[in-house]
């Protein structure tokens, strides 16, 4: 269905504006000294180029401690999803056990129970555990997950047996063809899990805001929810959002891909 | 020749502890999410069992049924859009060829940013004075100014217009490989029986797109049940409750006022609704139209 070009890329162009125009007044609005307004075009246009909203969030907020615990909770279930996910992807596509499909079956059912069933019973067990405020219950029930696992045997169990096969007459055991064989040829893959695993984990705004009630161990959701009900400075609001913005939009660029598939297939947000 | 267990090594090794993890931070929370409800179980303090007493309150709390309304309201002010929207989307990338990837990025980026920046945005662009940016922009064309998020009859649509431009992206994705898995032929038979654009797509784009509309409509209602970012971020649930949807109260309950038995049968009524339509989506998508 191939529309004229031209009119075409017109409307593309205004539709991509209208996404485009909050991501700008936050950029805008983060180098500006500016108060309350933005609604008068005029109080834009005076309003002086500054840096010191960037200044004020990292001296004025643990806005520096908000960082680092979102890179802590991301970045070790980025990695450990992306390892148990191929490990788990490899034995559900390629290997044969009593109860193979029972069991995997079963754990994609109970996956697809809504997470606020889970938020309640994992407090008191965690507030049991003395895992509140810690990294602990971020982290922890991320380490791997059965839509990873699933992407990952739905890929292998495309690849033909041969492979294996030759390996085997060649000597090598299960690990060896893990590692040497199924982990290479599903890069593409589990790029998709970590970085799926990724935006979900620096995104995810639900569970950190029950988990963490100190300041210090909010990650960066949290810290800078409780930043923008607090400072009503337009300026500082944004120059928070652009920096935890930041993040997620190199990710994003480098992996755009990836993340594409990842939303296809799991049938996530 | 190799015994039994050195054959299957890795599964042992790998698949034992991921099935303990999974039985302390799956299983066992879902069975004792249960037990809760029929506990009151304040967090501080002893948890007494109650019996059915919270489902019997839950069936009398106007405020839950409130709740579940506004998410109902909610869902039908956010579902067509999104779906209409993100199908508009895809047709203009797919018919774009050449810079399509850079529309679809831009498209896609709200999808990958949190919901705490754009609801810091919108919070500024929806403000209900002269000062917000959409007001500002009523104020030139002489329109009145609107109170926005502080009106329990706006605050709602304000809500369903954050999502929507949050997640079209993802739904524009899913009929994007719809429209790609479409064979060239349907379109070349169409253009040689003489058939225009607008009965092309009514005619062959949108019926061959049925099972994307039956899973893109599913998801896109699932997700609309467990909406709370932006209730919680931008209204705080008001106001008065016009935009406290079923996830918000369970939080309220377990929460804020510590009634964690209460707030599990909230949850376990929000698992019957995605259960339902989880069914209904098994049901259709079992009719998997085929192009061939």
């Amino acid at each position: 269905m191939a529309i004229r070009s031209w009119p075409l890329y017109l409307f593309l162009t205004a539709l991509s504006l209208m996404f485009l125009i909050p991501f700008v007044i936050m950029l805008l609005g983060s180098f500006q000294n500016i108060e309350q307004a933005i609604g008068s075009p005029s109080e834009w246009l005076d309003a002086e180029f500054t840096v010191q909203n960037f200044i004020y969030i990292f001296t004025n907020n643990d806005f520096a401690r908000w960082i680092f615990n979102s890179i802590i909770i991301t970045i070790v279930p980025v990695f450990s999803q992306m390892f148990f996910c191929a490990v788990l992807g490899y034995i559900f596509a390629k290997k044969e056990f009593p109860f193979k499909n029972v069991i995997f079956w079963g754990m994609m059912a109970v996956v697809m129970m809504p997470g606020q069933l889970l938020i309640i019973p994992r407090y008191i067990m965690f507030s049991e555990f003395q895992w509140i405020n810690t990294y602990l219950p971020l982290i922890v029930p991320e380490i791997w997950g059965i839509m990873g696992v699933f992407f990952v045997r739905q890929y292998m169990m495309t690849l033909p047996k041969d492979l294996e096969e030759a390996a085997y007459i060649d000597g090598a055991n299960d690990f060896t063809i893990f590692w040497r064989i199924m982990l290479p040829l599903c890069k593409p893959v589990i790029a998709t899990v970590g970085t799926f695993s990724f935006i979900t984990n620096w995104n995810d705004f639900f569970t950190p805001l029950i988990f963490m009630t100190e300041s210090k161990m909010y990650p960066i959701t949290v810290g800078l929810a409780s930043m923008l009900s607090r400072e009503g400075h337009f300026g500082i609001e944004m120059a928070g959002a652009v920096v935890s913005f930041i993040p997620t939009f190199l990710i994003f660029l480098f992996f755009q891909r990836y993340f594409v598939k990842g939303i296809a297939l799991t049938g996530m947000k | 020749m190799k015994t039994e267990f050195n054959k299957n090594a890795i599964v042992y090794v790998f698949l034992i502890p991921i099935l303990i993890h999974f039985f302390i931070f799956q299983l066992f929370p879902i069975g004792f999410s249960l037990v809760l409800t029929f506990m009151d179980w304040p967090v501080i303090g002893t948890p007494t069992f109650v019996g059915l007493e919270n489902w019997k309150q839950f069936f009398q709390d106007k405020l839950a049924w409130k709740a579940i309304w506004v998410t109902i309201k909610f869902s039908v002010m956010y579902i067509l859009p999104t779906m209409a929207l993100g199908l508009v989307l895809a047709l203009l990338i797919d018919s774009g060829r050449k810079a399509s990837g850079i529309f679809k990025g831009i498209f896609f980026l709200p999808v990958v940013t949190s919901f705490v920046v754009i609801s810091g945005i919108w919070a500024w662009l929806f403000k209900g004075t002269k000062e917000g940016f959409i007001n500002g922009m009523f104020a030139l064309i002489g329109l009145e100014p609107q109170l926005f998020l502080a009106s329990s009859k706006q605050a709602l649509w304000v809500l369903a217009a954050l999502s929507i431009f949050k997640v079209c992206g993802s739904t524009m994705i899913y009929y994007f490989a719809g429209l790609q898995s479409i064979p060239g032929e349907y379109y070349e038979a169409a253009r040689i029986d003489g058939a225009n654009k607008w009965k092309t797509f009514w005619k062959i784009t949108f019926p061959l797109l049925l099972p994307i509309h039956f899973y893109v409509g599913i998801i896109t209602t699932i997700g609309s049940f467990q909406i709370f970012d932006s209730a919680y971020l931008l209204t705080g649930g008001g106001p008065n409750y016009a935009t406290t949807t079923i996830v918000y109260y369970l939080y309220q309950e377990g929460f804020n006022s510590l009634r964690l038995g209460y707030a599990s049968v909230l949850a376990y009524i929000l698992f019957f609704i995605v259960f339902g339509l989880s069914l209904l989506q098994r049901k259709y998508l079992s009719k998997d139209v085929s192009y061939k």
